[in-house]
């Protein structure tokens, strides 16, 4: 029978000396391995009140831990370490070391909301994952997220011109996650994205007129002129600073 | 014939009782073997009861002047019933005050006795000071403030641990005592209400807040007072250098051992037969269920009779129940006895 407690040890809580003598007996090695303390000693008790401070964490307190979240769970079905009840239990009680355990999977919540469809409490599961990640990356837990990135860039370009130009969220968001460009169009989907929208399989087959009446022309000299000159959206003025003060002012509201 | 009702007990179940079987027009003696009328939630001083929120002096206090200022009731404090002879119809019972009652029925409203927590050592009680039960926290709320014993200091934490004296095969109690969820969740908002920088815990195996007590104390006391409820049984309450207490016992949901300083330790304390109930069995000549309480006969068509006929038992005499249900029974024993009476009163005629 597998001992269950050997599954809540953590190997950083394992003391091994390679050397040790004890009343003249050698006990090098495994022989005097002992475990430090694990309990769990103290509650914080503000944390819940971060955590509600963020979008989609406000319901966290009403969890009563029934366990439909992590029952209906997408990402839990492949992969058991993905438990959201475990997660907002320990929100609501303050142990922050145990939850930071798991920093590097809470980001996998695909955001279905089955949780939420399902949760008796309406504590909106779902909700509190995004609260929860977005947390861990503004107190530098884990490093921001694809998404976080993207929704940056995005963001930054509507507030500046009132508009995005797609590609340069695109080349923006894959320079900030580190993906080199020209690779991806060498020899990665980009380039393999690029050739199709450009109808380039038609030249390949020799169908040149096909491919020249079929070829965009116009839109990627839009886009072209757009990277250029980047021109801001009629008449936006001072919108995006005062939008921006305006989500400022939100968020310091909800952090309380 | 005797047209007279004894009634033993003047707690919730017995006041009402009363004054059922007065309203109805016939003689009621009542014996209570304290000073006072009210029963626990008097004796033991309750601060605002469940679900009303109304104070227990004000509310049971009601019941009390009803009862003394009706003509048709009688009343014995501090007296027992010694002796029950004779049989349904022509009771003859003898008080411990010398005078005799000539009665038609009787109606045990006996109740209960709080659990002593000096039962269960591991969880501190009469060891640290700062231990304390749900009923001296009643008092605490009763009296406006909230303080450890020890010092005096204002708690920054208090924990309720439930189940203290339910659900233990341990220690001989295998009922739920069915009212001490509710209590708990009606204690910890009050607490919030009273000291708002002082954070409440509670210990459960599971929360039994039953019917329209869901959402009014649980849910309520969860999410507007924002008391924190955790999964774990304690298993010894000890005390840290700091002379804080310190609660261990395994979070079920972590799955690890916790160790968490507390300012106060509260016992949700159960509700045990009443400790003269093999007395009264004897000198009544009623039967005790296997748990203790007061037995209880053929429910459907005999309600609330008693082995003995003629004898009716209700409220936390016959198990755990909350006060609303105990004045309900005692309405219904009122029913059941006047009902024998005027049946017996018409064979004779």
């Amino acid at each position: 029978m597998p001992i269950h407690e050997k599954s809540l040890i953590a190997p950083e809580d394992l003391m091994t000396s390679d050397k040790l003598v004890v009343d003249g007996v050698d006990v090098s090695g495994h022989w005097n391995t002992m475990i430090k303390p694990r309990y769990v000693s103290d509650y914080d008790a503000d944390f819940c009140k971060v955590i509600q401070g963020y979008p989609g964490g406000e319901y966290v307190h009403r969890c009563w831990q029934c366990g439909s979240c992590t029952n209906s769970c997408t990402v839990y079905a492949v992969n058991a370490d993905f438990n959201p009840r475990y997660w907002i239990y320990l929100v609501n009680l303050g142990l922050k070391e145990e939850l930071l355990k798991d920093k590097d999977i809470i980001w996998q919540c695909v955001s279905c909301n089955k949780c939420t469809n399902i949760c008796p409490k309406d504590v909106r599961p779902e909700g509190v994952m995004k609260a929860l990640q977005h947390w861990m990356e503004d107190e530098g837990h884990v490093a921001k997220s694809s998404s976080t990135l993207f929704d940056e860039e995005f963001t930054r370009q509507c507030l500046a011109r009132g508009r995005i130009e797609d590609t340069e969220v695109i080349t923006n968001f894959l320079r900030r996650t580190g993906q080199d460009i020209v690779e991806l169009i060498r020899n990665g989907w980009l380039g393999i994205m690029v050739a199709r929208m450009n109808k380039w399989p038609l030249l390949r087959q020799g169908r040149l007129g096909k491919f020249i009446v079929r070829m965009p022309i116009l839109g990627p000299l839009k886009m072209g002129f757009m990277m250029v000159f980047k021109p801001r959206t009629r008449s936006w003025g001072n919108t995006g600073t005062v939008l921006r003060q305006y989500v400022e002012e939100q968020k310091r509201l909800a952090k309380g | 014939m005797n047209e007279t009702i004894l009634i033993v007990g003047a707690g919730p179940t017995g006041l009402s009782a009363a004054h059922g079987v007065a309203s109805a027009g016939k003689q009621v003696v009542l014996v209570e073997k304290e000073s006072r009328l009210g029963g626990a939630p008097i004796l033991s001083g309750y601060a605002r009861l469940v679900p009303s929120g109304e104070w227990a002096k004000d509310a049971i206090g009601r019941m009390v002047k009803r009862v003394e200022d009706d003509a048709r009731i009688t009343i014995h404090k501090g007296a027992k019933v010694m002796k029950l002879d004779g049989d349904s119809g022509n009771f003859i019972a003898t008080l411990s005050n010398g005078r005799t009652v000539d009665a038609g029925a009787v109606i045990l409203g006996t109740g209960f006795t709080h659990f002593d927590s000096i039962n269960k050592p591991e969880w501190g009680f009469g060891t640290y000071e700062d231990v304390v039960t749900t009923t001296q926290m009643e008092q605490m709320m009763a009296a406006g403030k909230i303080a450890c014993p020890s010092d005096g200091r204002v708690p920054e934490r208090v924990c309720i641990l439930l189940c203290v004296g339910s659900r233990d095969r341990q220690i001989g109690r295998e009922w739920c005592s069915k009212i001490c969820c509710t209590v708990s969740a009606n204690l910890a908002m009050e607490i919030k209400e009273l000291s708002p920088g002082t954070d409440v815990f509670i210990y459960y195996m599971d929360i039994r807040t039953f019917g329209l007590y869901e959402d009014k104390y649980y849910w309520r006391s969860q999410e507007e007072f924002g008391t924190k409820y955790v999964k774990a049984r304690i298993a010894e309450v000890t005390q840290g250098p700091d002379k804080r207490l310190l609660v261990k016992g395994e979070d079920t949901l972590v799955k690890r051992p916790i160790v968490i300083p507390m300012d106060l330790v509260v016992h949700a304390i159960g509700m045990d037969p009443n400790l003269d109930n093999p007395e009264i069995a004897k000198v009544f000549g009623v039967g005790l269920e296997k748990h203790g309480f007061l037995e209880r006969g053929e429910h459907y068509t005999a309600s609330f009779a008693s082995a003995r006929r003629g004898i009716y038992v209700g409220g936390a005499a016959l198990g755990p129940e909350d006060i609303d249900t105990c004045i309900s029974h005692g309405l219904a024993m009122a029913m059941r006895a006047v009902g024998e009476l005027n049946a017996g009163a018409q064979k004779a005629a």
